[in-house]
């Protein structure tokens, strides 16, 4: 019953979302423009590798390149901003309201940030496609399975992002003025997701952990299946990322049931203390 | 003069106060970021790691300890971005966003110092001091190395440049803050630039061409980081220092002029 | 300064705003890049009035009709488009500081005080803005205590007070530079009946006791009819009415209302009704009571007669209640 509402709802939602990301599009090329720090960080590690190949990966400077263009493309098709709305619905009372009307706030949020999407996509898909052409093209796969992996992988990686966002956004119904919260969520996002330098780059000690949290999903693995999982081949490629794709929809269906946990005992908590 | 520094004593204090309101914050912060500045070392040490391992040399001149040396004027100059300056400029945005702007243009003092002197965080205070010790340990290995000991005249220029560096930060941001008078719905210029901020722990070696000069003088993080470190290790020449400083005064008269543009059409145009 | 002259004077003062005309979507935001289309709004047109000092003038109007943007040229925040404003010997939108310093703007929908920090602090804070000596800070901190009655909320951190002791709090906040002009831009909205009377009773004796210069705009018409003696009325961006309150009363309704009690069996009713209608317009009747409205002129001689002929056990006789009066002027100027 309530899902149902949800559902038929869900297509309205995302036509205001889109009306509304139109109406806030200088605040969305802001916020592109921060997304394209992976172009900076592509020249730097360029020169970084401009003498030879570095890293157990023997990351080569086009190699940086294709990586950080498509980690470009990832972010911005894959992106979510729904811990800053949550902390500042919560603490300002906004929250209230949203939770007044009958559709799940959670919903909600999700229609807001998916179709913020196409807009996002019309406006960066040319240019970023136009210069992986230009730059990295003999490093992306030419291995159908992979790029249709790639494409599997895509929706995982925003319900990742988004989900990882929630979680930590209800961290604002316990913690007053909670600007940390983000801070801790893009810090552990930029390091182990791939973000800032590819996960084999990083030092033991945080490259273990980065394996085990499920943020390489929402970048580093869909940017590894095109450019051919470097390090795999053949058969032990294709086996890699069927494992891989099971493991990250098994973290979407985690994250899923601790957001639901969370939200409800965060919300008996906002219900009792107010706002 | 002695009435500003009261008026700045005033906003520190409220700032301290306000700090320990939020009691999580003021002790989380204080103890997480000595880990988050930490870890902001990094990137750097990832890269050096890297190329040592593949038998490379120093990276675009840089030895590590010099590397170090920028990546603690880096965390200096962060320290007052994070602990100053956005949260003045978030200040701003909110009060221009709800129409407050008008109590604090109703005060009589200068509207520009008032803004700027907003609020304060004062655990960063913190991070600064990390700062320092990056880069006195930077320098302890350049010396190790067999570098030269900074003498006077280095010392005088690195503060000379600093000095710089604070007030081309201050000046950027105060040009984000008249970018707010058109634009209200601007929250994220503060994160975009912070991110792009995040740029400076580099040496300046790392970026070239267009984007080297993009970073000498449109957004001047070269002028921040590298030159004070460079002037302290004894590696900058005098026509680079006159260039921070002369850049630095253009755009601190270009900030300005912006500012006063931007409250001219503030208060001739809004309701 | 000379203390006879008038210390707010406003001459044939207009502002105008460029409005961007703009539609919706992405397409005509593309073109606005190109060109620009822009609309004038003429939000105060040619208003001319003067003040003296310790006057308290109430401004009068509809939404729109000018008078916030009137307050915030005298105070110095915009700049009139053309026409001359002196306030306190000075030119306001050059905002010089010895200027600022003898103002004051309160507005009702806005505040600036800290949020997450007790009052007191804010006081501190205007305390260094505004330079006052910490002497005539404590001063004039016990004279508001003992006005508003201040030392029991302003401890208090802002975002747990009620609106009015909020309001309480701005308004101290505002005056602890003792200004000598008071612009107060709705400064009781929102707040119950027996708090609008406190902050009012407070602006009244502030007024008494500092001579201060008071300008108020409300959209409560009683907050104006108790505090100001004078009044100034403006309808979209002109100014249409200068003067006293009953003067105003008078020249929008020149009629009395009358109420009369009747007495006598329930079958002189008809009789009752045509001498009724006979005097003056009826506005309500239902066999004992009875409403009418009479003209000015012809009060004396219908009220008269009415107690000649009927058997009236009760009369009373008012002006119009202050918001219908002003109803009528606002719809009688609308196009």
């Amino acid at each position: 019953m309530e899902i149902r509402r949800n559902l038929r709802a869900y297509p309205t939602l995302l036509r205001i979302g889109i009306a509304e990301a139109v109406a806030y599009r200088a605040e969305l090329i802001v916020w592109m423009l921060t997304t394209t720090l992976p172009l900076v960080s592509m020249v730097l590690w360029r020169a970084v590798a401009a003498e030879g190949p570095i890293g157990p990966e023997r990351f080569s400077a086009g190699d940086f390149t294709a990586y950080f263009l498509l980690a470009l493309l990832v972010r911005l098709l894959t992106s979510s901003w729904v811990l800053w709305e949550m902390n500042r619905e919560i603490r300002t009372g906004i929250m209230s309201q949203r939770l007044l009307r009958p559709v799940h706030p959670l919903v909600a949020y999700s229609a807001e940030n998916l179709a913020a999407t196409p807009l996002r996509a019309l406006l960066v898909l040319p240019v970023s496609l136009l210069l992986l052409y230009l730059y990295g093209r003999s490093e992306i796969t030419k291995d159908p399975l992979l790029v249709g992996a790639f494409v599997l992988s895509l929706p995982g990686a925003w319900a990742l992002t988004f989900l990882s966002m929630v979680l930590c956004g209800c961290l604002a119904f316990y913690i007053e003025s909670s600007l940390g919260i983000f801070h801790l969520w893009y810090t552990t996002y930029v390091l182990c997701s791939g973000y800032l330098v590819p996960l084999s780059l990083l030092p033991g000690p945080v490259r273990a952990l980065a394996e085990v949290l499920p943020f390489r999903y929402m970048l580093d693995f869909p940017v590894r299946l095109l450019l051919g999982l470097p390090g795999l081949q053949g058969s032990a490629a294709h086996a890699a990322v069927l494992s891989h794709l099971v493991v990250e929809y098994a973290y979407v269906a985690g994250l899923l049931i601790a957001v639901a946990l969370l939200w409800r005992a965060g919300l008996r908590r906002y219900a009792a203390f107010g706002a | 003069m002695r009435r500003y520094l009261r008026l700045l004593r005033a906003s520190l204090r409220l700032s301290l106060l306000l700090a320990m309101q939020y009691r999580w914050d003021f002790i989380g912060h204080g103890l997480m970021q000595l880990v988050w500045t930490s870890l902001g070392v990094l990137p750097l040490w990832i890269a050096y790691q890297a190329r040592a391992a593949a038998g490379l040399s120093a990276l675009g001149g840089y030895s590590f300890p010099q590397a170090l040396t920028v990546f603690g004027f880096f965390t200096l100059l962060k320290a007052l971005l994070d602990g100053a300056i956005n949260p003045s400029l978030t200040a701003v945005v909110e009060h221009i966003r709800t129409g407050t702007l008008d109590f604090i243009l109703l005060k009589p003092a200068d509207a520009q110092f008032l803004v700027s002197t907003a609020r304060q965080e004062p655990w960063r205070i913190i991070d600064a001091a990390t700062g320092i010790g990056f880069v006195v340990f930077g320098m302890a290995g350049h010396i190790h190395q067999g570098g030269a000991p900074p003498g006077l005249g280095a010392l005088l220029g690195a503060g000379l440049l600093l000095l710089c560096a604070m007030l081309l930060l201050y000046s950027i941001w105060i040009l984000v803050i008249c970018a707010a008078f058109y634009v209200v719905r601007i929250d994220n210029l503060s994160f975009l630039f912070t991110s792009l901020f995040d740029f400076a722990r580099w040496p300046r070696s790392v970026f070239r061409g267009a984007l080297h000069v993009l970073f000498t003088f449109v957004v001047p993080l070269v002028l921040m980081t590298s030159y004070p470190a460079e002037a302290l290790l004894g590696l900058l020449r005098p026509p680079q220092l006159l260039l921070a400083v002369v850049w630095t005064g253009l755009l601190l008269c270009l900030c300005r002029l912006a500012w006063r543009r931007s409250l001219a059409a503030y208060t001739s145009a809004s309701s | 300064m000379a203390s006879s002259g008038p210390i707010i004077s406003v001459e044939r003062m207009s502002k105008h705003y460029r409005v961007h005309q703009r539609s919706a979507g992405l397409l005509s935001a593309l073109g606005s890049l190109v060109s620009r289309r822009h609309d004038i709004k003429r939000a105060v047109e040619e208003i001319s009035f003067a003040i003296s000092p310790g006057e308290r003038v109430g401004f009068l109007g509809p939404n729109g009709a000018g008078k916030t943007t009137t307050l915030k040229v005298l105070a110095g925040l915009l700049h009139p488009t053309s026409g001359s404003v002196q306030v306190a010997g000075f030119v306001p939108q050059r905002r010089e500081a010895r200027f600022l310093q003898q103002i004051t703007l309160v507005m009702g929908q806005k505040q600036q005080l800290l949020w997450d920090l007790p009052p007191a602090d804010t006081f501190q804070l205007n305390r260094a803005v505004y330079d006052v000596p910490q002497a005539v800070f404590n001063d004039t901190l016990a004279e508001l205590d003992r006005l508003l009655g201040l030392s029991a909320i302003s401890r208090i951190p802002t975002r747990q007070l009620s609106l009015g002791e909020r309001m309480k709090c701005e308004l101290a906040a505002a005056l602890l530079h003792r200004p000598r002009v008071l612009f107060l831009d709705e400064p009781t909205i929102g707040l119950d009946v027996s708090m609008q009377v406190t902050l009012r009773e407070f602006v009244r004796r502030y007024n008494e006791r500092f001579g201060a210069t008071v300008l108020l705009t409300s959209h409560y018409m009683d907050d104006v009819a108790a505090l100001c003696p004078r009044v100034i009325v403006i309808d979209r961006g002109t100014l249409r009415y200068d003067g006293d309150l009953p003067g105003l009363v008078r020249s929008i309704r020149p009629h009395k209302r009358v109420t009369l009690r009747l007495g006598g069996t329930p079958c002189d009713q008809g009789r009752a009704e045509d001498q009724l209608r006979r005097v003056g317009e009826l506005l309500s009747w239902d066999g004992t009571q009875a409403v009418l409205q009479i003209g000015k002129d012809q009060l004396r001689e219908g009220v008269a007669h009415l107690l000649g002929v009927l058997p009236v056990l009760d009369l009373t006789v008012e002006d119009p209640p202050l918001e219908e009066v002003m109803r009528d002027l606002f719809e009688r100027s609308a196009p």
